[in-house]
Order: structure tokens, then C-alpha cells, then sequence
């Protein structure tokens, strides 16, 4: 028989495992919060269970191990035999973050167990009652081997509605050696008349012989599911030795308890390493989006049939048709296109899931008073972005908590509630993904912001920058407003970090802040990153496309708009200030392209408030690009953030905004 | 019971065989989920006459429930100095009567030292 | 071969059942729960049902109880495939009707020996 390949299953394992450890967690908070829900208990209960289950199957014995001490635990609860207090939640939601923690390390082929998963299993233990680390069935009894056995086997009426039938045990029997049926016979229970029988109800007995050299233990695992269905007894045929005499069998443990989770061979983890990294990730869909694409692949079927018949014999007069199934033709893939990005759209819900664990975190450890609000948990991100954007909402959030958000007692004396709101909202605006955290704190302190700003050099001393370019300053590489980095946002990752995370997404972050009132950070992504509306540009030969979204104005100028500056740059007036012009032909090395300002075209482009033009030759039209990563095919180059293929079938390179603009914006200050 | 009304139809349809017997043919899937039917038509058979004649040759799958009705009939028919007579039968089904010890008690032909 | 349907809540359990009995040339029909399990089990005759314990919606003893009621499954064999290494689970699903049990953890082959041994 072929071995089957568990490694297979590992990583749907871990997926399961982590969303159950989510759902855990979601029941624990609530528990943690009041809700007397038995349904929260039988949840939290499920989940160890299935993660223990699994982890077992697939030879994790140290995520097994651990989850079976929690849900002996969790199993007291469940049976009402321990109550639920803050202390138990606590020891629980540590278990989940430890558990997160050994199924990463799991993941990546490590040893799931470390001191402080040991540590926190002591302390489970030592909570748990002593029963709970009962361990499973003992061995088989009787191990020594008789030459036969003398059997007497009697259903009880109910036996064959179990599925136990007789003919499967007697097979069974057969397997172990020479089965010989004394008599068979039928119960005194049984009815004269056929009429009268109940055929689901047994009224049959045998006695038997099974001749061989057979194990007890054996003979009892053929009836080891028997239990109360049957009456047996099984004795050491006369004559021939056992080391268990007769005895009226009663069955009580299983006789051969499968073997409980043997430590599975190395080999397992260094599968899941290459199963880990080796394999793209997955991704679960619903079903109706698949449905909808069922459908539209229908549509383009009969779109399809319908053209090839025009086109098989073609008459002049059928062009309306022809060009009614064209239209069709571009509706449908379309649509079709629609519904292909739709399953790479996953909803934001469950990134805004993991907060209310970390409000309640921050909460004890800050001192403060949090209510959480959650809005647009169903707005759908794409899969790329929503795992990429997990960590610059914990900080903004870890910010808003820690920086904006104040004492009870500081907004009592405010005159404001003594709990602070913390908003997070997800919504749909034109073609992006807004995310914004709001909360109604003090708000970004000007005074000390300026001070530091100055202090790093990011401010003159004489300068009075507006509000909303103070806001901009704590973006700054090397920014940090704490007075004292407390270790909740002084772990090194400014706000800097936050926008270049969602600046490589695509995105872009800003913030509005009302002293007294709170701020609101915004950051706006692309609805998916696979795809991107592009103006289409000549430059020379060369094909470049710039996202749509980034541009703000293309232009003609004249040659006398720019200016030369000292280190060679180039810089135009635009809208009341300088902008960096950039020569695109002469950033990528383009032959044959327009040199002279006034015959080529300018594209204005934006990226986080900061603008750059592009000359151009010209602009050929809008497209939407599928880009293709040019890193996989060919090799990362500074300033394309991948490639397309048009529509006549050339390659054209996609401009990277956000580096072309850093690059304009060095040859500026140069 | 829909069974009984299932075996009025029978009756009428079936003609007692050229023996004299009843005869029954037994379905390819004997188990428990049909029997309620089997067990209508075995009851209809001993009604109609003395002996009953049974085809078990088309039976795949036989379970200990199936066997059970055959040999309460054959008890039923023995009461009543009636007899069983065989028209043939699967090797699944010899098999399952032989491991049963049951070939004997049906007068099974083809059952060999059970 | 037979045709069996496997009932769990965990997609990897369930993906490891099946694709162990689909190698084993057997035909598998997948549910999530009891009570879609039992909906599938009344369109489609199972020659074997394997069904996990602790299920949302329906767990597996309820299932049990359930599909014994449906004439078509009176003597239809129904493992319960269980951690539950308490006897009390297996004596709760046994006086449901369960023919079985398999505990957690198995490994493929433990599982085809088991169904081999139910299947006759």
C-alpha cells in the first residue's frame, strides 16, 4: 500500500490551527468581558481540541502535547467543574499567543517547544486537576498466545443497529486463524412468526472455535466495539495453555488502543520547511465567488461558439453581429477579469480582529481606558495587502493608545469621558481602500513635535511650519515623539516605517490632528496590487506606464519653464512651487527619444505629497496593466515596479512612483 | 405498512412456481436498508403455499439481518412441515451463510462442510 | 470500492481522511458538520460514515443519533473518529449507535486498516 503524504495537509493545518486560535482568542475577550455565553466555552473548547487532534495526526507532538494540558483544562470549564476568573483568561490567551508562536516554529521545521512554552505548560498543569493528564487506554492484556479459544457469542437485539455486524466480526476472526462455527442459533427472543421480526433486531448466537497460536488481545480487539451490544465469553480452548483463564468478558478497555502519538520521524519537519517555503500560500475562497465565475465562463463560452460561427463563413451583412459579439466579448472578460481579482480580495475583518486582544493588552499595561470600535470589518482587501498591513495598523494603533489617548484622570480634568474611543474604519473610496484610525485623544502635540524636529535637524529654528506640515514631520526617518520610548512604540519603528510598509503596498499615509480633540490617521491602498490602471507613455522605442492614480496634471512647457540648478538637476514651476524634473530617457537609458523640453510632454506625479515631472515623448492612451513582477522574471531595477504586456503584444515597464520620486527628489537636493 | 401492500402486488404478479413453490428472488443488495421489503415478500411467499423456493443467485451483498430472515423462515416452514427449496445462489451469498455456521440450517445445496 | 463520507470541522483532518480512502480507491463525499452530513447522507446511500466528535452546528453524537433514525442507515457502520480518550465519549457515541471509534491520533494507515476491517 502506497504511504500517504501527510506532509500535504501541514500547511491547511496550521491555516485551521491559526484561525481557530483566533476564534479562541475572539471567545476569550468576550468571556473576559462579561458574556456568560456557554457557546464562548464550547468554542474555545472546539478549537484546542481540533488544533490537538491535528497536531497529533500530523506529528507535532509538542503543539499536541501543549494543547492537551489546556484542554484538560478547558474540559473542567466546559463540564462546569471550574469557574472562569480574569486569572484563568489570562493564563488562556498567554496559551494562545504561545501556541501562535510554536505552530510558526513548527511551520518553519523548528522545534515547536521552547523554554517558555514549557514553562507555560507547568503552569497549566498545575492548574488542571491531576486527573486530566490521564493517559490513554493501557496495553493489551493477556499477551501471551493460547492455541485456540473456545468462543461464546451472543447479540443482544440491538447489536446490527450499531453496524456491528456478526459476518464482519467472524471475517475479522478469520484473519487471526482457523474459525470453525460449532452451532449457530437462534435466541429464544425471537419471534415464531417472520412476520413479527424486526429485521434490524438480533436474535442470533454462536459458539465458536478459533484454532492458532492467537494473542488474547487480539481476539478481544475484533470485539472491542462490542461493549454492551453482546454477551461473551472467551475462554483458552481445554488442553492448551493462556496466560488469561476463563473469565466472562465484559469488555472494558479496548483491547488494542491505537497506538497514542508516537514521535513521528524527523523527516515530518524537515518536509514542512520545504512545504512551507517552497509552495505558494493558499488562498480560501468563497463559493459563490467561484459560482460567479462558473458563470461568466459560460457566458464567454456561448460569446465564443457565437463568433466562431460568424467567422466560419463570413457574409458582409453580418458586421452588426460581429460587433455585437465583440462588445459582448469585452463585457464578459471584463467581467470575468472583475471576478478573477474579486478571490484575491479577503475582508479586512480579520486584521481588525486581532485589536481587541491588543486594546486590552495595552489598556492594563498604559493605564488607560479604551472602548474599541470596529466598522467596515467586510471590506475586502487584496490578500498581498491585507497580509502586509497588519503592521502598520497594530502601530498606529499601538501609537494611538499610547501617545494619543490620555490618563483617565487627564481627561477628566479635560472635561472628557474618561474612556477614550478608538475608531478603526474600513471603507471603499474611488478606486483605493481606506483604512483610517481615529481617536479622540489630545491630538499631535505642535510644540513638542517642532522641538524635536529641530533637535534632529528636520527644522530650521526660525521656521513656523503649518499644522499640516508638522503633522508630516513625525513621518520622518528617525522621528520619534515619545519624551520616553516606552517599549509599546519605542521599538525602533517610527511612523516612518508605517509609510514606507504602505508606500511598498502602493498606498500612501497621512494624518489630521485637532489639539485637545484626537487625530485621525488615514492611509489609503490600492484595491489590488495586480492590477493597476496605467497611462500608457513613449519614451524613444520604449514603453513606460504610470498608475493613473499618481498622476496629477500632464503638461506641455516651454523650454523657458525650466531652470538648470546647481548639481545639474532640472526643476519646473508648477502650481506655486519647484518641482524636480526628471528625464525619464535619461533615467532608464532611453535611445531615440525626444531631448527638447518643448516637444515632449510632461507628467506630473505624486507620491505621499511629494511631486516630480517626467518628461515623456508622448502619451499613447489609458490601459489597465496586469503587472508581472520583473524581480521573477528578470531582476529588481530601481524605479519599475514591474512589467505588462501590451496590447499589440510588446513589453512595457511599469513606473515606480514612489522610487522615481525619491530619485527626483536626491537629484534636487543634490 | 407499505411492506404488506408492496406484497398483495406480489401475489398477484407472481405465479407459484412450476414446483409448486413460492418463489422468491432475493435483490443484489440484501442488506439491512431493503429488508423491509424482503421481509414482506418472504411473508407473502409463506402465505401463498406450502413450500417457498428462493433465487438467491443474483445476491452481492449480504448481511447477518438478511440470513436472520431466511432462517426464521426456514424455522416458520418447518412448523408448518413445509419446505425450502434453492434455485440458486451467489458465491457471496454461500460465503456469508458458511461463515455464519448458517448453511446447514438453510439447506443451503452448495454449502459444503458447514 | 465503498463509497464513505467523512465529517469534520478541521479541513486538514478531513483533506487527510480523504485523500487517504480516495488512494485507497474509495469514493469520498466531505462534510463539515453533522448537519450537513446528515443532509448528504439522505440523498446518497454510504456504505461507511466517519465522523468526527466535537463539530459546531451538529456534533458527531447528535449526527449518529440522527442518521440511526433513517431507515437507510439502520446497520450502516459509523465510526466515530475521536481525541476523546475518555471512555465516557465513546460509551455517549456507542449508545448513539456509533459502530466505532478510531481515536486521534491515526495515521493513514491505521485509518484504512480500521475501514478495511468495518468494510469487511
Amino acid at each position: 500500500m502506497a504511504t500517504v503524504d501527510l506532509t500535504q495537509f501541514h500547511k491547511t493545518f496550521f491555516e485551521e490551527s491559526l484561525e481557530g486560535l483566533d476564534a479562541m482568542e475572539a471567545a476569550l475577550l468576550a468571556l473576559d468581558s462579561g458574556s456568560t455565553d456557554h457557546e464562548l466555552v464550547h468554542t474555545i473548547f472546539r478549537a484546542a481540541h481540533s488544533i490537538k487532534g491535528g497536531a497529533a495526526t500530523f506529528g507535532f507532538a509538542d503543539v499536541a502535547a501543549f494543547t492537551h494540558v489546556a484542554e484538560s483544562l478547558l474540559e473542567e470549564v466546559r463540564s462546569e467543574r471550574r469557574g472562569v476568573d480574569a486569572e484563568l483568561i489570562d493564563l488562556l490567551l498567554r496559551s494562545v499567543d504561545c501556541l501562535r508562536a510554536m505552530l510558526a516554529r513548527s511551520s518553519s521545521g523548528q522545534p515547536a517547544a521552547d523554554a517558555d512554552s514549557e514553562a507555560l505548560r507547568g503552569e497549566l498543569l498545575r492548574l488542571a486537576s491531576g486527573e486530566a493528564v490521564a493517559a490513554p487506554a493501557a496495553a493489551a492484556p493477556g499477551v501471551a498466545s493460547a492455541t485456540g479459544w473456545a468462543i461464546r457469542f451472543v447479540a443482544l437485539p440491538h447489536l446490527l443497529q450499531t453496524g456491528n455486524d456478526p459476518l464482519r466480526l467472524f471475517r475479522e476472526l478469520e484473519q487471526l486463524g482457523r474459525l470453525e462455527v460449532r452451532r449457530a442459533f437462534v435466541l429464544d427472543s425471537a419471534p415464531a412468526r417472520l412476520a413479527e421480526l424486526d429485521p434490524s433486531q438480533c436474535h442470533l448466537g454462536w459458539e465458536l472455535r478459533l484454532h492458532g497460536a492467537v494473542a488474547r488481545g487480539d481476539v478481544d480487539a475484533v470485539f472491542d466495539w462490542l461493549d454492551g451490544d453482546c454477551e461473551l465469553v472467551i475462554e483458552s480452548l481445554p488442553g492448551e495453555t493462556s496466560a488469561t483463564a476463563a473469565d466472562p468478558v465484559a469488555m472494558a478497555a479496548p483491547a488494542t488502543a491505537p497506538v497514542p502519538a508516537a514521535a513521528p520521524p524527523p523527516a515530518c519537519e524537515t518536509a514542512t520547511v520545504s512545504a512551507a517555503s517552497g509552495e505558494g500560500s493558499s488562498i480560501r475562497v468563497d463559493i459563490d465567488k467561484v459560482d460567479a465565475l462558473i458563470n461568466m465562463m459560460g457566458e464567454l463560452v456561448i460569446t465564443q461558439s457565437m463568433l466562431s460561427d460568424i467567422g466560419e463563413n463570413f457574409r458582409p451583412s453580418q458586421l452588426e453581429r460581429l460587433r455585437e459579439g465583440l462588445l459582448q466579448l469585452e463585457r464578459t472578460t471584463r467581467e470575468l477579469q472583475e471576478s478573477v481579482m474579486r478571490i484575491r480580495m479577503l475582508p479586512i475583518g480579520s486584521v481588525f480582529n486581532r485589536f481587541p486582544r491588543l486594546v486590552r493588552d495595552l489598556e492594563r499595561k498604559l493605564g488607560k481606558q479604551v472602548r474599541l470600535e470596529l466598522h467596515g470589518e467586510h471590506t475586502e482587501l487584496d490578500k498581498t495587502v491585507l497580509e502586509k498591513i497588519g503592521d502598520p495598523l497594530v502601530h498606529l494603533v499601538r501609537n494611538a493608545i499610547d501617545h494619543g489617548l490620555e490618563l483617565p484622570a487627564q481627561r477628566k480634568a479635560a472635561g472628557k469621558p474618561e474612556t477614550g474611543t478608538l475608531r478603526l474604519n474600513a471603507y471603499h473610496e474611488g478606486g483605493n481602500i481606506v483604512v483610517q484610525i481615529s481617536d479622540d485623544g489630545a491630538g499631535l502635540n505642535r510644540a513638542a513635535i517642532m522641538a524635536k524636529a529641530q533637535q534632529r535637524g528636520l527644522l530650521g529654528a526660525g521656521e513656523e511650519p503649518s499644522d499640516a506640515e508638522v503633522a508630516e514631520l513625525i513621518f520622518q526617518p528617525g522621528f520619534s515623539t515619545a519624551a520616553q520610548a516606552t517599549d509599546l512604540s519605542g521599538r525602533g519603528v517610527g511612523m516612518d516605517v508605517v509609510r514606507r510598509n504602505v508606500r511598498d503596498l502602493g498606498g500612501s499615509v497621512g494624518v489630521k490632528s485637532e489639539v485637545g480633540k484626537g487625530s485621525v490617521f488615514t492611509i489609503a491602498l490600492p484595491l489590488t496590487l495586480a492590477i493597476i490602471d496605467g497611462l500608457v507613455t513613449a519614451v524613444g522605442e520604449e514603453r513606460y506606464i504610470v498608475p493613473l492614480t499618481s498622476i496629477v496634471e500632464s503638461l506641455r512647457l516651454g523650454a523657458e519653464a525650466v531652470r538648470r540648478i546647481a548639481g545639474g538637476g532640472e526643476v519646473f514651476h508648477f502650481r506655486g512651487e519647484y518641482l524636480p524634473l526628471m528625464r525619464l530617457h535619461r533615467a532608464f537609458g532611453c535611445a531615440d527619444a525626444v531631448t527638447e523640453i518643448e516637444r515632449g510632454i510632461v507628467v506630473v506625479i505624486e507620491d505621499a505629497g511629494r511631486r516630480v515631472g517626467l518628461l515623456v515623448d508622448d502619451l499613447l492612451g489609458q490601459q489597465q496593466a496586469v503587472i508581472k513582477s520583473l524581480e521573477k522574471h528578470y531582476r529588481r531595477v530601481q524605479g519599475v515596479s514591474g512589467a505588462t504586456i501590451l496590447s499589440d503584444g510588446s513589453v512595457a515597464l511599469i513606473v515606480d512612483v514612489g522610487g522615481v520620486v525619491r530619485l527626483g527628489l536626491r537629484a534636487k537636493a543634490a | 405498512m407499505a411492506g404488506k401492500r408492496a406484497a398483495k402486488q406480489y401475489q398477484d404478479e407472481r405465479p407459484a412456481a412450476p414446483d409448486g413453490a413460492a418463489a422468491v428472488v432475493l435483490p443484489a443488495d440484501c442488506r439491512l436498508a431493503a429488508q423491509a421489503a424482503l421481509q414482506a415478500e418472504l411473508v407473502a411467499a409463506l402465505e401463498r403455499g406450502a413450500d417457498v423456493a428462493l433465487d438467491a443467485s443474483a445476491v452481492e451483498r449480504v448481511d447477518t439481518a438478511a440470513l436472520q430472515l431466511l432462517v426464521l423462515l426456514r424455522r416458520e416452514l418447518g412448523s408448518r412441515d413445509g419446505a425450502l427449496a434453492w434455485r440458486g445462489a451467489s458465491a457471496a451469498f454461500n460465503e456469508a451463510a458458511g461463515l455464519l455456521g448458517l448453511a446447514r440450517i438453510l439447506e443451503l445445496p452448495a454449502a459444503g462442510p458447514a | 470500492m465503498a463509497k464513505i463520507l467523512a465529517v469534520d470541522d478541521s479541513v486538514s483532518m478531513r483533506g487527510m481522511v480523504a485523500f487517504t480512502l480516495r488512494g485507497a480507491g474509495h469514493e469520498v463525499a466531505e462534510a463539515e458538520n453533522g448537519q450537513l452530513a446528515l443532509d448528504m447522507a439522505r440523498g446518497s446511500a454510504f456504505d461507511l460514515v466517519l465522523a468526527d466528535v466535537n463539530m459546531p452546528v451538529m456534533d458527531g453524537i447528535a449526527m449518529v443519533r440522527e442518521l440511526r433514525a433513517m431507515d437507510a442507515y439502520k446497520g450502516v457502520p459509523i465510526l466515530m473518529l475521536t481525541t476523546e480518550s475518555h471512555t465516557e465519549k465513546k460509551m455517549e457515541g456507542k449508545a448513539a449507535g456509533a459502530t466505532g471509534w478510531l481515536v486521534k491520533p491515526f495515521d493513514p494507515e491505521q485509518l484504512l486498516a480500521t475501514v478495511k476491517r468495518v468494510l469487511g
